[in-house]
Formats: C-alpha cells, sequence, structure tokens
C-alpha cells in the first residue's frame, strides 16, 4: 500500500470520531467490567458510573461522571471486581440501580445511595479444620502443631481450607501466635468471591425492561438472582472458576450465558441445564468476551481474535499485531451497525465486523478499559480509560460510514523490499583467474603455511598453558574462569574480579588470590586472600581496591593469580591494563 | 685558526632542522653572557632574540596539533551544561549512534564499537569509545582502548602529551610565570606570539595564557586575527564553547584561514552540533577548494553519524586531492572489505603498504582481506608477518582471534579453539574471543562452560548482539525460558533488525501464551 494511501485512511479513520473530551490525569484506574452507561435520574441523560480501582489496596471509588465533569464519588470498601446497571422495579420514573460486586458482596446503589448489600451463602466448612480451630480456642494445641494439622488438611481433605486457615498458613512462624489469638474467637467461616458480574432480562425482551443479576464465583458456580427479593432463583455450576461473562436472552423464556473460565476454556449455558451445554476449547487464555448477535468473537493471549458460533465451531481467526488488553462491543441499533471494539497494548483501538478490520483508532496510551453507548444526549459515544489513568471519550460522527471491506493492506510488504547483493568487480574476476591458472603452487603453498601456524598456535597455546596464562583454568578438578573489571577515575581504583566455576556439579573450594604489581606505582590493602567455596555456575564477584601512587601519569599491569592451596604454580591468571589516573594522590 | 659560527646564527640552524635540545642549549649559553632581565626596561637586542628562540625551541619540543587533538573527558560528557534537548532528532546528534540514514552496513555485517558505531578503518580519539548512555559505563574502563578516558581534558590529558616543564629542568623552569609582567609583553608585537605558544604549549597554563592573550588582542586593537584564534584556542579548552565560537567567528571575519575553520568546526562538534559543523566545513570548501583537511573533517562527522556511504564518498575527495592520505585509504578499504569487496580493499591496503605504513595491524587486514578474495597462498604469510611485528599483547590477541576466524573458515576447530584461547590470554577482555569460544564448547557439548563464556561476554560487551543471541538460544534449548527471553531482549536492543532474535522472540512469546 502506498504512503499516500496511508494517509488517507488514517485521514478518514480520525474524521469518523470526533475528540470530545481527553484527560490525560484523570486519576481513574480500572477495567472493562466495571464501568457503565446509565441515565441514572431519568432525565434522559446518560452518565458513567466507573468502579475506580484507586492504588488497588486504598482509595476505591465509585464515579459519577457527567459531561466533562465529575458529579459525585462514592467510597467504596474493598476493590470492585465487576458494576452493572440494571432495572429493579416498574415504578416510575424508571432510574436505575446500580450493582457494585466486590468481595463476597454485592453493593446495590439507588440514586448514588446505598440501598442494598447482598451476601454470597457461606460455604460447607471442613469438619475436621472446624475441629482444628476449636481446640486452638480451647488452648488445647499449641501454633505449630495447629499448623502442621492444617498443612495435612489442605493436603489431603477434598472440602478446601478456609481463608483464615489459608491466611495463617502463609504467616512467619513469629507472627502467628498472635494471628490465632486475635481470630480464635471468632466463628469460623468459609466464603467465596465474585469473579465477575451481569444482568439478565427478568421476562421482557425490552430495553428497559426488569433484570436478573447473574454472578460468577471463586467457587466455580453461576448465581442468578431476583431483582427485588435478592434471592437465588437459579444456581449453575461450572468445572472451573469463571472470569467474564456475556448474557442474552429472558430468564422466564430462554437465556444463554457465555462463560469464559480461568483454565481456557468458554461455556456456554443454557436454561434448565446445570451444567454447560457446550464447551469452547481455546488455544491460549480469553483476555476479551464479546457476543455478536449470535457468535462468540474472543480475543486471546496470543494476539488472536477469533470467532465462533453458539454451539462452539470455530469460524475465523485474525491475528493482531500486538496483545489485546480489553474488549468491547459497539452497537448501533439505529443504523444496525455491531461492531467489535479491541484495544491493543500498541495504543490503538481495532474495530472489527466479523473478521474485517473497519477502522483503526490510535490513542496517546494504553487502553485498559472500553465502553461504547450513550453518554449524555449522544448516541454513539465511545469511552475510555487509559493505563496512565487518563480518561478519553470519542464520539461517532454521524456522517460516519464503516465500509465493509477489509482495510488491512494487501500484498505483503516484503514483496517490493529489494536484496543489496553487491556486484562481483573485475578485479575479483581477474583474481579467479590467477587462482585457476595457478591452483596446485597456491595450494601447496597455503597447506605448507598452514601446518606451520598448527606448530606455532600449538607452541604458544602449550606456553600458555604451562605458565596458566589464560583467564580460565583447562584442569579437569578446577574448571575456573575469571574476568577483571577496573572501575574509578583514580587515583583510587576498584578492581572487581568475577570468578565463576563452570563444572556441572563440583564445587571448588582452597582457593587463594595473589596479585603481583609494581610496588613503586601501586598500593593495595590485601594483596592476598582466600576465596570462599564456589558453588558451580554463580558468578562470584570479589572486590579490592588500588591506590595508585604516581603522580606521572604511568600506568602498569596487574597480574592476577588464582591459587590452589599448597600448589605453587597458578590455576589461571588474568593481566589488566590499569588505566591512567587521573587524580592526584593525596600525601 | 678556526672561524667559529656566530651562536645565534648556529642556534636558528639548529631549530630549523628541529633538532632543538641543541638549539635551546645554545641560546641557554648566550643568554648566560648577556643575560636578559626580564624587568629591566633596556633590553640587548641580541639577548632578546636569544630568549624568544629558546622560547620557541622549547614550545617545538612539546608540540601537538590543537586542530587533531581531541579527547572528551567524562565530565565533559556527562556533566554537559549545553545539551539541552536529551531527546535530538535523527540525523541531527552526534549522540545517537542508531540513527543510520545513509544505509549503513548491519552489525551482522560490520561489528560495531561499544557506542553502536560500525567500526572505523583508522583509529583517531572519538572513535573508540563514543559516548556512553550512563554513568557506569563511562567510569567503567573502556577495555578496547588502552586508558581510561580523561576526567577533564585540562588537567590529565594535556600534562601526559606535552611533558610538563618540571620535569625536564633540573634548575627550576626558563620562565617564571608568576613573575612575568604580562601587560609589558603583551605590547611587544615581536615576543608576544612566541611568549604565548610558550605559555599555551609548554607551560600548558590556560589561565594565564588567557589574559596575556586578552591583554595582547586590546594592544591589537582587536584587529589581529591570529590573537583572536589563540583566545578562542584558551576558551576551548575552559570549556567555555559559546565564547570560543565568538572569538572563531571574529577571526573569520578578519582573516579566512583553514585553522580556524577547523577549530571552529570542533568548537561545533563538542556542542553536538553536526550539522552546523557540516555547513561550516562547506562554507569553508568555498573559500579554500579541495583542501584535504576541510574534506577529512566532513568525511569523519558522516562517519560518525553512521552515513557510511557519503563518508566514503568524502573521502575519494580527500584522495583526489592527497593520493597518500593515509586515513582516507583506510577507511575506504575497510568499507570496501565490510561491504563485501575484500578484493579492492586489498588493492588500498597494499597501497598502504607501498607508502611505507609496515605494522601489524596493516599486515593484519591484508592478511583478512587476501583469506576473503581467495588468495590463499598469501593468507597465513601476511598473518605471520602480523606476528612477528606485534608491539603489545592487544595486537597479538587480535591476530590470534583472527587466525581463529580463518580456522573456523577451514575448519579446523582444535585449531580454532586454539587460536580463540590465545586470543583471550593475551587480552583477558576480548569478548568476540570468549562469544566464539563458547560456541566451539557448545559443540563439544560443555553446556557449561559454553553458558559462562557467553555471560562474560555479555558483560563485557553489553552492545554485542551475538553473546545475548547465543545465550537465549542456549537457554531456550535447555528449557530455560525466562532466561532466554530476557537474553533475547537484550539482542534485540542491540540489533533490533536481527531476524533470528525476533524469531526466538516469537517461539518464546508463543510458548509463554500456550496453555
Amino acid at each position: 500500500m502506498s504512503a499516500a494511501q496511508i494517509e488517507q485512511d488514517n485521514s478518514m479513520a480520525s474524521s469518523k470520531w470526533l475528540d470530545a473530551h481527553y484527560d490525560p490525569v484523570a486519576n481513574l484506574y480500572t477495567f472493562s467490567s466495571c464501568m457503565a452507561l446509565a441515565d441514572l435520574h431519568g432525565d434522559g441523560e446518560s452518565k458513567l458510573v466507573v468502579g475506580d480501582l484507586g492504588t488497588g489496596t486504598n482509595n476505591m471509588k465509585l464515579r459519577v461522571y457527567h459531561g466533562t465533569g465529575l458529579l459525585s464519588e462514592n467510597t467504596l470498601l474493598d476493590l470492585p471486581t465487576g458494576l452493572v446497571s440494571f432495572l429493579m422495579d416498574q415504578h416510575e420514573p424508571r432510574t436505575p440501580a446500580i450493582a457494585v460486586a466486590s468481595g463476597p458482596f454485592i453493593y446495590v446503589y439507588k440514586n448514588l445511595r446505598p440501598y442494598f448489600k447482598f451476601t454470597l451463602p457461606s460455604l460447607e466448612i471442613n469438619a475436621l479444620e472446624q475441629d482444628v480451630w476449636i481446640q486452638a480456642r480451647q488452648d488445647m494445641i499449641d501454633t505449630m502443631s495447629l499448623k502442621e494439622m492444617l498443612e495435612g488438611i489442605r493436603d489431603k481433605a477434598e472440602i478446601p481450607l478456609s481463608v483464615r486457615s489459608l491466611r495463617f498458613l502463609m504467616l512467619e512462624p513469629q507472627d502467628m501466635e498472635a494471628f490465632v489469638n486475635l481470630h480464635k474467637e471468632q466463628p469460623l467461616r468459609r466464603q467465596t468471591v465474585i469473579t465477575c458480574i451481569g444482568t439478565l432480562n427478568k421476562n421482557m425482551a425490552d430495553e428497559d425492561a426488569v433484570s436478573c443479576l447473574v454472578i460468577g464465583t471463586e467457587n466455580k458456580d453461576v448465581f442468578i438472582l431476583d431483582p427485588e427479593a435478592f434471592t437465588i432463583l437459579s444456581k449453575m455450576s461450572l468445572p472451573s472458576v469463571p472470569t467474564m461473562m456475556d448474557v442474552t436472552g429472558q430468564f422466564d423464556v430462554e437465556f444463554r450465558i457465555t462463560v469464559a473460565c480461568r483454565n481456557g476454556n468458554i461455556y456456554i449455558l443454557r436454561r434448565d441445564s446445570l451444567q454447560p451445554k457446550y464447551c469452547i476449547e481455546l488455544s491460549a487464555h480469553p483476555v476479551g468476551l464479546v457476543r455478536m448477535g449470535k457468535n462468540v468473537v474472543v480475543g486471546c493471549a496470543q494476539e488472536t481474535l477469533q470467532g465462533y458460533t453458539q454451539k462452539g465451531k470455530k469460524l475465523w481467526t485474525v491475528y493482531l499485531p500486538a496483545p489485546v488488553t480489553t474488549m468491547g462491543v459497539m452497537d448501533l441499533p439505529t443504523r444496525g451497525f455491531q461492531a467489535v471494539l479491541v484495544a491493543l497494548a500498541s495504543c490503538e483501538v481495532h474495530v472489527y465486523r466479523d473478521k474485517n478490520l473497519v477502522s483503526t483508532i490510535k490513542t496517546p496510551d494504553v487502553v485498559t478499559s472500553i465502553c461504547f453507548g450513550r453518554y449524555g444526549r449522544e448516541d454513539g459515544t465511545l469511552i475510555m480509560t487509559t493505563k496512565g489513568g487518563g480518561l478519553i471519550v470519542k464520539i461517532l460522527k454521524r456522517t460516519a460510514v464503516f465500509e465493509d471491506r477489509d482495510s488491512a493492506p494487501g500484498p505483503p510488504l516484503a514483496q517490493s523490499i529489494r536484496l543489496n547483493v553487491p556486484k562481483k568487480t573485475k578485479l575479483y574476476v581477474d583474481q579467479t583467474m590467477r587462482e585457476r591458472e595457478n591452483a596446485v603452487a597456491m595450494h601447496r603453498a597455503f597447506q605448507m603455511d598452514l601446518s606451520r601456524l598448527r606448530l606455532a598456535a600449538a607452541r604458544a597455546y602449550v606456553k600458555a598453558l604451562e605458565s596458566s596464562l589464560a583467564p580460565m583454568s583447562a584442569s579437569i578438578t578446577e574448571p575456573l574462569k575469571m574476568n577483571a573489571v577496573v572501575q574509578g577515575l583514580g587515583p583510587s581504583f576498584k578492581l572487581t574480579l568475577n570468578i565463576q566455576n563452570t563444572a556441572a556439579s563440583r564445587p571448588v573450594m582452597n582457593l587463594a588470590v595473589c596479585f603481583l604489581f609494581d610496588e613503586g606505582l601501586y598500593s593495595m590493602r590485601t594483596a592476598f586472600f582466600k576465596i570462599p567455596l564456589l558453588v558451580p555456575g554463580l558468578n562470584y564477584p570479589i572486590d579490592t581496591f588500588v591506590e595508585c601512587l604516581s603522580d606521572k601519569g604511568i600506568s602498569d599491569i596487574i597480574k592476577v593469580f588464582v591459587l590452589r592451596e599448597g600448589k605453587s604454580a597458578p590455576l589461571l591468571t588474568a593481566h589488566i591494563n590499569m588505566p591512567v589516573s587521573e587524580g592526584l594522590p593525596l600525601n | 685558526m678556526e672561524v667559529t659560527m656566530d651562536p645565534l646564527f648556529l642556534a636558528w640552524s639548529y631549530f630549523r632542522r628541529r633538532k632543538f635540545q641543541k638549539c635551546s642549549d645554545i641560546c641557554t649559553k648566550v643568554l648566560g653572557d648577556s643575560p636578559y632581565d626580564q624587568e629591566s626596561d633596556s633590553p640587548l637586542l641580541i639577548s632578546e632574540a636569544a630568549w624568544s628562540l629558546k622560547t620557541r625551541a622549547l614550545t617545538e619540543m612539546v608540540y601537538i596539533d590543537e586542530v587533531e587533538v581531541d579527547h572528551e573527558g567524562i565530565a565533559e560528557m556527562m556533566l554537559d551544561e549545553s545539551s539541552i534537548a536529551q531527546v535530538a532528532r535523527p540525523g541531527t546528534s552526534l549522540r545517537l549512534p542508531g540513527t543510520s540514514q545513509g544505509g549503513g552496513p548491519s552489525p551482522a555485517v560490520r561489528p560495531m564499537t561499544q557506542s553502536g558505531r560500525p567500526i572505523t578503518g583508522f583509529v583517531r580519539p572519538s572513535t573508540q569509545s563514543g559516548r556512553p548512555g550512563t554513568m557506569e559505563q563511562a567510569i567503567k574502563t573502556p577495555r578496547t582502548a588502552h586508558t581510561a578516558r580523561p576526567v577533564t581534558s585540562s588537567s590529565g590529558r594535556f600534562v601526559r602529551l606535552g611533558t610538563a616543564s618540571m620535569l625536564t629542568n633540573l634548575d627550576g623552569p626558563f620562565i617564571n610565570l608568576s613573575r612575568l609582567n604580562l601587560t609589558k609583553y603583551a605590547q611587544k608585537p615581536s615576543m608576544s606570539k612566541t611568549l604565548f605558544d610558550y605559555i599555551f604549549h609548554h607551560e600548558n597554563d590556560v589561565k594565564n595564557a588567557l589574559d596575556f592573550a586578552a591583554l595582547a588582542t586590546e594592544h591589537a586593537q582587536f584587529k589581529d586575527w591570529w590573537w583572536k584564534v589563540q583566545l578562542g584556542k584558551c576558551y576551548y579548552r575552559l570549556g567555555l564553547h559559546r565564547e570560543a565560537e565568538k572569538q572563531f567567528r571574529s577571526a573569520l571575519n578578519h582573516q579566512e584561514m583553514v585553522d580556524t575553520y577547523l577549530y571552529l568546526a570542533k568548537v561545533y562538534q563538542r556542542l553536538d552540533q553536526p550539522i552546523t559543523a557540516l555547513n561550516l566545513f562547506k562554507q569553508g570548501l568555498d573559500h579554500f577548494p579541495g583542501e584535504a583537511t576541510l574534506l577529512t573533517g566532513i568525511a569523519r562527522i558522516h562517519e560518525e553519524m553512521n552515513n557510511i556511504v557519503s563518508a566514503t564518498e568524502y573521502y575519494k575527495d580527500v584522495l583526489k586531492q592527497d593520493n597518500t592520505h593515509v586515513e582516507a585509504i583506510a577507511c575506504i578499504g575497510s568499507n570496501h572489505f565490510y561491504t563485501d569487496q575484500s578484493e579492492i580493499a586489498l588493492r588500498f591496503y597494499r597501497r598502504l603498504l607501498q607508502m611505507g605504513v609496515y605494522n601489524c595491524q596493516l599486515y593484519n587486514n591484508l592478511g583478512l582481506c587476501c583469506f576473503y578474495a581467495q588468495q590463499y597462498d598469501m593468507t597465513l604469510s601476511s598473518f605471520e608477518r602480523a606476528l612477528a611485528l606485534v608491539s603489545n599483547d592487544e595486537e597479538q590477541s587480535d591476530v590470534w582471534y583472527n587466525l581463529g576466524h580463518v580456522a573456523v573458515g577451514i575448519g579446523d576447530l582444535t585449531l580454532a579453539y586454539q587460536c580463540f584461547k590465545l586470543a583471550l590470554a593475551f587480552n583477558n577482555d576480548h569478548a568476540e574471543a570468549y562469544n566464539n569460544l563458547a560456541v566451539l564448547e557448545l559443540r563439544k557439548g560443555r553446556v557449561e562452560q559454553s553458558k559462562a563464556f557467553l555471560q562474560t561476554a555479555a558483560s563485557l560487551a553489553p552492545h554485542m548482539y551475538e553473546p545475548h543471541f547465543n545465550l537465549a538460544t542456549l537457554a531456550e534449548k535447555m528449557g530455560d525460558l525466562q532466561s532466554s527471553y530476557a537474553a533475547a531482549l537484550k539482542a534485540e536492543d542491540a540489533f533490533p533488525e536481527h531476524v533470528d532474535t525476533q524469531q526466538i522472540l516469537k517461539i518464546l512469546r508463543q510458548h509463554f501464551a500456550e496453555l
């Protein structure tokens, strides 16, 4: 594709979107699951509701944006894992409630005020574990035996340990006593946490129908909750822990829950089946899950985007230029346009319609959460937050047209690159002529020289071996290697000797290092020291300091010998070319 | 009866024959007979002449060409006040070696120096180490060069180059600078110039030289270009580059001189403005068409900016003007060698040999060229001569390293092993030899040894991509994907276009993403 054409495409892509708002320091850290657009006050203007993760340990907030400004801010007690807006009842005005999933709880807000807190039913406790803690409460066992018994239960029992026991097993021995004293009085509970949340219309297909909450838990269960009473209407179990879900249909008629799980599989649940109906086995972990009509589009950790049918049949695969960070759906019912938004780690957002790339949006930072829908009074608004905490709002132009063909370039670029092969010169041809004519003589001369060279090399090699000149030892018992680094400007230099034992498994011990240098030029604090035992494969840096005594701007070689105790011949030698000292010595 | 020659004339003759010590001795005698009082106002002409001649003789003894010698100190480099933009645009700075726009060779073909530039055919100050990225790198002695980088060029370096007067004179210095009446001498144009040279070159007292030059230029009513150049030289030494630039510019207004252009270009290079320096050289060429030193200056800047193609063009221009220019011949030769035309490189090196350059490096290059141009009968004899001519261990190690390459080329791995080990015995920090030795060890199946050598090579020369890449391959084969990935990333850093590294990275990423 020519440069002009790319430019044209870029300008066309940018002309599809209006930059409505960009705040690089909005201090908003969140993911797509914690973002929703809702008409909170029933005044026809949609607001952006965000569960802000803060720093991850504190400063978690429920924030509501309106236009370019912040409307309200509620503090959250724990990290939010999911956020949805849903209609609870038929009362007028129809104002939706906000459900924030966090830990084992769902906090429901109405009119931005806390309204209800739902807690997941607690799970069955391991009887043995219960017994052990009762004994601990009565001070019948000490902490060490408590630890041993809990470890035994953890390894064997079918019912896993409670969070308290797991936390206890993680502690350092000195902290255990205090932990037991603090917690032993409270009754033991085992609770799971919510991993993902979604909504499901109860009995009508309308957009403003009453809807149920669907939650997935760490305990591999999926619950459907009643919107008014918050009782569990249905419970289904999965083979793995759900991480993302997509829900469609109506609870009273027929529904489908598509769940991406931590084991890399996608399960499809239907009404009246407690077990998953279909299963899609992916080759890599899913990063994003979006439903497009009757198909499921999955972004994988392998930098691919894959399309599947409702029944788990693979339709297509698109290879992406960078890893996927998050995905969202772009639905414009007024124009009958549906597409998948894929945010990439290369600071781009790609818009895919089926497997065709229809538009690319460049962003100033890596997008971590994405959401498309009605914001304020504008139907086609794209809201993104970035890794650095920025907030980007873009509005789709009403004149924007998405062409259905693939905008990815046609022939591969490598086709047009010409290889730079140098030409053979006339000189070269002449020389080959000479080679052809005198082949025998040249060969003989070369072979004679080669034999002489072999002899010379062997002599020099033996000499080097005999005097251990090389910085690595060739002996089988002590295969060592050393190199030296000089640091500093002078007159003080730091010498670092890197000694390594290159044997496969044998350690080397009883070694010493000594230095040979001109005493009129240099002085060393310790010119002889022992080396500790050398474990194979590790690099041992040994530091020592050298002082230069001369102010004449001259330098010399310092020789380093590694010696074996009881033997005078060195194992190996290194020559250090000392740099010229730039500073003058202190007298 | 023997007629004795006038002693002063004899001294002048000695001076012209560059026998400075004898000249200085005679002048000392003349001065001893009729002492020239530095303080008196009525000097005898003869003693004045003798005094001036002795000053010149002493200066000439330690004179170094200011135009050439330039070695940036650590302080100048790391604590640079004049640099404003930390990240310069590509092609405008000497600090960004990676920005090759002239189609320079890839590091797979032409080896890199520590600063990430292709190695040159001619060693001169600043070609070897370049500008280090970090303080750590700067302080660590560059093992390829012999000395550490000077802290400041005004203290250490110049004392070493021009042997200080203190070492040679037993009975104190010839001129006592602290007692010199600078104002008086500045008003005597006949003596002031030699005295300035003496203070600047022999005494190496830049501050006094600057004061003296300032007085002299004032006396000349700011019209003498020579004093302005000297002022600029003093400012340059003191690191006041902007002031130096002003003086050189003003000198150029009075009188166009090649030297002044060279000094000014030096200032611009120090200020990291290669484009301005190039323009200046071209401006100089308008006044002095075909001046070889100016052309060489342009070629050097192109070379430092990784634009090898235009550098070679300019070196060819230099050769048109001066066909015995060693630097140009060597650079063109090495360029031909690394663009796979070793037979032409051979011609250039032979030309050097004809010109009387007779050293180890040249025979080393000749041997390599012969080998790669398939002139096998001359290959090994050239290396033999190179070995006979070595003057230090580093050279010997380089010759053995190249012999190792030849041995690999003819498939004699035992000889290659011995050669690489010898290279290491003579130079303990030969990273390339470590790397090659590691590959040979791996072929022998000694994985641990090989790994240790590769790690050493990587730590000695982090700018080379080969050890990182080999380490990545080795670790990947051993199943240590994490270290393989880390090493492959470093290799990618050193040589982003390397296809094999990209492939290994792709395989590793696939491994990490898979379930």
